[in-house]
């Protein structure tokens, strides 16, 4: 990990790159450094701290935030006194590891990779130069990032929703839409921003939960984009809630004379301007590319659109212009979380499927000495205190604590350390354990979630078992809490010690198995997302069955017509299926369903129906990309009047170049047929963009055509505002319309009749048109049988529920299962196409391993104390437990188990025991606590 | 495999610029699936915006 | 049950790893401050806290028992 350090060049070919790294000096020596922050709490000079957007003040040394990775310090040389006026090096005097070093240079690095991920990210639009919004004038003006740090509980004001201008609770706020975004007068982003919509609504209400009174929340919209899985609910919630949403463009922010408060003048739907009084107003400011990335990309020829995001195609969501050099996240064009980790394991597929060749040449294995058994020993338990400089020996009386612990049962070897983490340590607790025989080691210190790791691998290089460890957390829960009463924090560090050695000495080696991973995978559905899957992992390296139920390959797909920036669907489609279908690795199973599926990550055994016969297949590790299809409603007159068709009817008749789209006169889109309605709570997310490109298909192939498209909110996010803008200016007429008064159609013979009320005239008005084309939802297929057979769960409106929405968007809960495209929910082909590389990504990190590592920290259920009464199959989070069927015994599968132990605490025979945390070890600690 | 006839071989390392959720994501799918990993980050520390985020849609969980 | 105005509680936490062991952790690095009164018991999920560890405590002549997850 390089921090401080930018790249300034990049030569060579893909496979063979040249990079040229500047690295800033840090000036502190990370070796050293312990975080203790005593340099910190020394430093004379106070900074504008840019993790809590200003509103904060930091050193001139520091950490951005304290969770920071790596959690080590650095010198701010622009507003360190000492660099700056050549006096003062209070750091250096005070640092209780020496880590301080003023001599730090600046180096150059050359260093040579196979390719390159730009994940430069963005940053937030800069609302000063508007000064109708008056966030420069107004202190109570704030942008939503600073919003953010205002609600955090590591941020000014503690969590505690606070105005800057004077720290009073406001109790009215105001959210602005589409500031930076939307707008090519006032800056030239014609861009949405995508997020800011479901952020806003966010927003109001954490800060509704933050308030004390019933706060006002009012956010001032044009179309509300809350178009990602669930957020429709989200923003429904919102207005259950009884935030405001008032569709508007805010005019201006004005000074209320004599107080702090803004005034807004807004100007609503029907054209009124109106006013109100906020206490502070919230700007959500849209996301742009930084200048320094657009320098950059500029000198490695990256070829970038106009709004500075990089110029991607529909098909190859993360390449770049330049071979080798892949993109991914903000960079790419604007797009909330889940979607940048989309792309990012996109990124990490693509980027490394030319240099699979040379997977595994420059990573490195470690050597391993031989575990001695002490399981026949009486436990010999060595115990090492800490000081931490001065973090825990100056408030806790360490020597006295050493004393302590070497009267205590088992300890045979007691030390005292300034540094127990360093490397030094290390080196030396690795003789003593030798010399002194010891079999379990207890370190008194700081905590183990940062610092377990780091003493159990010297444990495993002084030949013990790791688990023969515990800690006691004498810093964080100690010293660093009770810094003012040393008597307390000195007994209670006894108190952790005796804890943490009592549970020592029952602590028994725990062991962990190899098993072989099956190195090859099942793709299920062959649409674009399954056929890209399972390319990737056969470009990987990797045998990859593909099942699909239809005869033919595409999915959806075969039914588009172009993509929106205008690509050819169906000359990609065969393309894609072509290679598919050619490739050695890919063996592929048309016709065919899945019938019954065994097994845990690394080891899946299913059976495969296909038109002949019955086929079992072992595999590694399982993709669905089952797809989604096209809702068929029942209302306005679709399936008895042929004028009313459906996005994949209209685009077949594109496709068939049909001469009745030339005669047409009249064309009206009908969007949300079936979607943000009771049945199907949610956005598909797709049909907007695609109104908008047939829209503008029908102009193009008759520039007099009159196009109307009724919406309830335009969600062309992203770069697809453009084509929505490009609509406009066409000529094609957007009319909203409410779910409440939903247009009417009529049978007007060859023509139907559409009667809508415009909401800008408020009137009624009347189209007869040639063609009505629906909008109709994405719904799923509902396979409960595939989610039943692969053990994974399906969200109400039938859409697979991943592991974690933000954060591990294509994997399931249940190990080595990955899922991408529209069984997740409904989403463009460029969406589809990056989620399943990203899902061939997460799969290749499970393929690339020969073995997989289970055990540890694990359950098990003693089979002679079990009665078999399966409460525990029943709480187990993992559906890591089963029925021994012949034995009348429940059974852990530890390759599933993630070591929560919700099973031992349901087991009323106490059969099921977590290992590392039975309950004679934690009644060991509690009698250990309360012994004093 | 062809690649053996080439001057230089293919190089096993790769490099992700940017420490965001992004990057990191990248750069963990990347190190798991047996490449070696360089990772440039522009500040001191790497967590990108997500770490300025105070909690995140739709558990409101807090997005450390 | 209250002897004296010294009273002073000896309280048994469990802890889960992932969440409130780590904001606990959060407090020290932050330097918070709070009553030495706390024995903490680390768990990998309050979900593996039974009724039994909980008695125990109390048993053991812990004034209360704080389970955090």
């Amino acid at each position: 990990m390089l921090t401080l350090s930018e790249v300034t060049d990049i030569s060579g070919e893909e496979g063979n790159l040249q990079v040229k790294v500047l690295q800033h000096p840090r000036f502190v020596d990370m070796d050293k450094c312990i975080a203790c922050g005593t340099c910190a709490e020394k430093c004379p000079k106070k900074v504008e701290d840019q993790y809590n957007a200003g509103l904060m003040k930091r050193k001139a040394i520091y950490v951005p935030y304290s969770q920071t990775v790596p959690l080590k310090y650095a010198i701010d040389k622009d507003n360190c006194i000492y660099f700056q006026k050549g006096k003062c090096r209070a750091c250096e005097k005070f640092c209780p590891a020496g880590a301080i070093n003023f001599e730090d240079t600046e180096k150059e690095l050359d260093l040579k990779v196979g390719s390159v991920i730009m994940a430069p990210g963005f940053t937030s639009f800069d609302p000063s130069s508007q000064d109708t919004y008056g966030y420069a004038a107004l202190p109570n003006v704030v942008t939503s990032l600073e919003f953010e740090r205002i609600l955090s509980a590591t941020g000014p004001f503690m969590g505690h929703l606070s105005r800057p201008s004077d720290k009073s609770e406001p109790k009215k706020i105001a959210w602005f839409q589409c500031v930076g975004s939307r707008d090519m007068n006032r800056c030239d982003n014609g861009y949405c921003s995508s997020v800011c919509c479901m952020y806003a609504v966010k927003q109001t209400l954490i800060a509704k939960e933050h308030s004390d009174v019933d706060l006002d929340c009012t956010v001032f919209f044009m179309d509300m984009r809350t178009h990602g899985k669930d957020f429709d609910r989200y923003y429904e919630h919102a207005q259950e809630e009884g935030i405001r949403f008032i569709r508007s463009r805010v005019h201006s922010a004005e000074p209320v004379p004599g107080t702090d408060d803004v005034l807004v003048t807004y100007v609503d739907e029907r054209g009124h301007q109106e006013r109100e009084i906020f206490h502070m107003v919230v700007l959500s400011t849209g996301l742009e590319i930084d200048e320094h990335v657009v320098a950059l990309s500029q000198r490695l020829g990256i070829e970038l659109d106009p709004y500075h995001f990089v110029q991607s195609d529909t098909f190859h969501p993360v390449a770049t212009s330049v071979s080798g050099i892949y993109a991914c996240g903000a960079f790419t064009g604007p797009k909330d979380i889940p979607q940048s980790v989309m792309e990012a394991s996109a990124a990490a597929c693509a980027a490394t499927q030319p240099l699979a060749v040379s997977r595994n040449t420059q990573t490195k294995t470690v050597e391993i000495p031989a575990e001695k058994d002490v399981t026949r020993e009486p436990p010999k338990i060595g115990v090492f205190v800490c000081n931490c400089g001065i973090n825990i020996g100056g408030v806790i009386r360490v020597p006295e604590v050493a004393e302590f612990a070497g009267t205590l049962p088992h300890v045979v070897y007691v030390e005292e350390n300034l540094f127990t983490c360093s490397q030094d340590t290390q080196d030396k607790m690795t003789a003593v354990i030798q010399e002194q025989g010891l079999n379990r080691v207890v370190v008194a210190a700081c905590t183990p979630r940062t610092h377990e790791e780091l003493f159990q691998e010297t444990l495993i290089n002084a030949g013990l078992n790791k688990y023969l460890f515990e800690m006691a957390n004498i810093r964080n829960h100690d010293s660093w809490v009770h810094a003012n009463d040393p008597d307390a924090a000195t007994q209670k560090a006894k108190d952790l010690v005796r804890m943490a050695v009592a549970k020592a000495g029952l602590l028994s080696p725990l062991h962990q198995t190899d098993l072989p991973v099956h190195q090859s995978a099942l793709v299920v559905g062959a649409g674009v997302a399954g056929m890209t899957a399972a390319l990737s992992l056969a470009q990987q390296g990797y045998p990859v069955h593909l099942v699909e139920k239809s005869g033919t390959f595409g999915g959806n797909a075969l039914q588009l017509h172009r993509a929106y920036q205008g690509e050819d669907v169906s000359a990609y489609v065969k393309k894609l299926t072509d290679e598919v279908s050619a490739h050695d690795r890919i063996t592929v199973y048309p016709e065919s369903t899945i019938q019954g599926v065994d097994g845990f990550i690394g080891n899946f055994t299913t059976e495969i129906q296909t038109p002949d016969t019955t086929e079992t297949i072992a595999h590694g590790v399982a993709i669905l990309a089952t797809g989604a299809r096209e809702y068929k409603p029942d209302e306005y007159l679709y399936g008895s009047h042929k004028a009313v068709l459906t996005h994949s009817e209209m685009d077949r008749l594109f496709m068939n170049d049909d001469p009745r789209l030339k005669a047409a006169q009249n064309v009206v889109f009908i969007q949300c047929v079936g979607s943000r309605d009771e049945t199907h709570p949610y956005c598909s997310k797709v049909c907007c963009t695609h109104s908008v490109e047939s829209a503008l298909e029908l102009k193009r192939r008759n520039p007099d055509i009159n196009v109307y498209v009724l919406y309830r909110d335009m969600r062309t996010y992203g770069k697809r505002e453009d084509l929505y803008r490009e609509a406009r200016k066409a000529g094609i007429l957007f009319v909203r319309y409410a779910l409440q008064e939903k247009p009417k159609i009529s049978d007007s013979g060859d023509q139907v009749r559409v009667v809508f009320r415009d909401p800008i005239l408020d009137r009624e008005l009347a189209v007869e048109a040639d063609f009505l084309c629906l909008a109709t939802a994405i719904v799923s297929y509902h396979d409960q049988t595939l989610a039943q057979f692969f053990k994974v769960p399906m969200d109400a409106d039938g859409w697979f529920l991943e592991a974690h929405q933000k954060l591990r968007p294509v994997d399931f809960a249940n190990d080595g299962v990955f899922l991408c495209g529209m069984n997740h929910y409904p989403k463009p082909l460029d969406e589809s196409i990056a989620q399943a590389q990203a899902a061939a990504s997460r799969a290749l990190t499970v393929l690339a391993m020969d073995t997989i590592n289970v055990g540890g920290v694990v359950c098990h259920i003693d089979p002679d104390l079990c009665a078999g009464c399966l409460a525990c199959m029943n709480v187990c989070p993992y559906g890591a437990i089963s029925e021994d069927k012949e034995k009348n015994v429940a059974e852990v599968n530890e390759a599933l188990c993630k070591g929560c132990g919700a099973c031992a605490a349901t087991c009323p025979c106490e059969a099921a025991i977590l290992m590392g945390f039975n309950n004679q070890e934690i009644y060991a600690q509690i009698k250990g606590a309360l012994a004093a | 495999m062809n690649h053996t006839q080439q001057s230089e071989p293919i190089q096993g390392a790769v490099m992700v610029i940017g420490g965001g959720i992004a990057g990191i994501q990248s750069a963990l799918d990347m190190a798991n699936s047996g490449f070696y990993v360089y990772m440039v980050e522009k500040s001191p520390g790497i967590g990108g915006v997500m770490a300025q985020l105070d909690k995140t849609f739709p558990t409101n969980d807090c997005s450390m | 049950m209250v002897q004296n105005e010294n009273f002073e509680p000896r309280i048994i936490a469990f802890m889960c790893n992932w969440c409130t062991y780590g904001a606990a952790d959060l407090a020290g690095v932050s330097r918070l401050s709070y009553p030495p009164n706390i024995r903490p018991v680390r768990v990998m999920c309050s979900a593996t806290v039974s009724p039994h560890h909980l008695l125990r405590a109390l048993q053991e002549g812990a004034d209360g028992v704080l389970v955090g997850g």
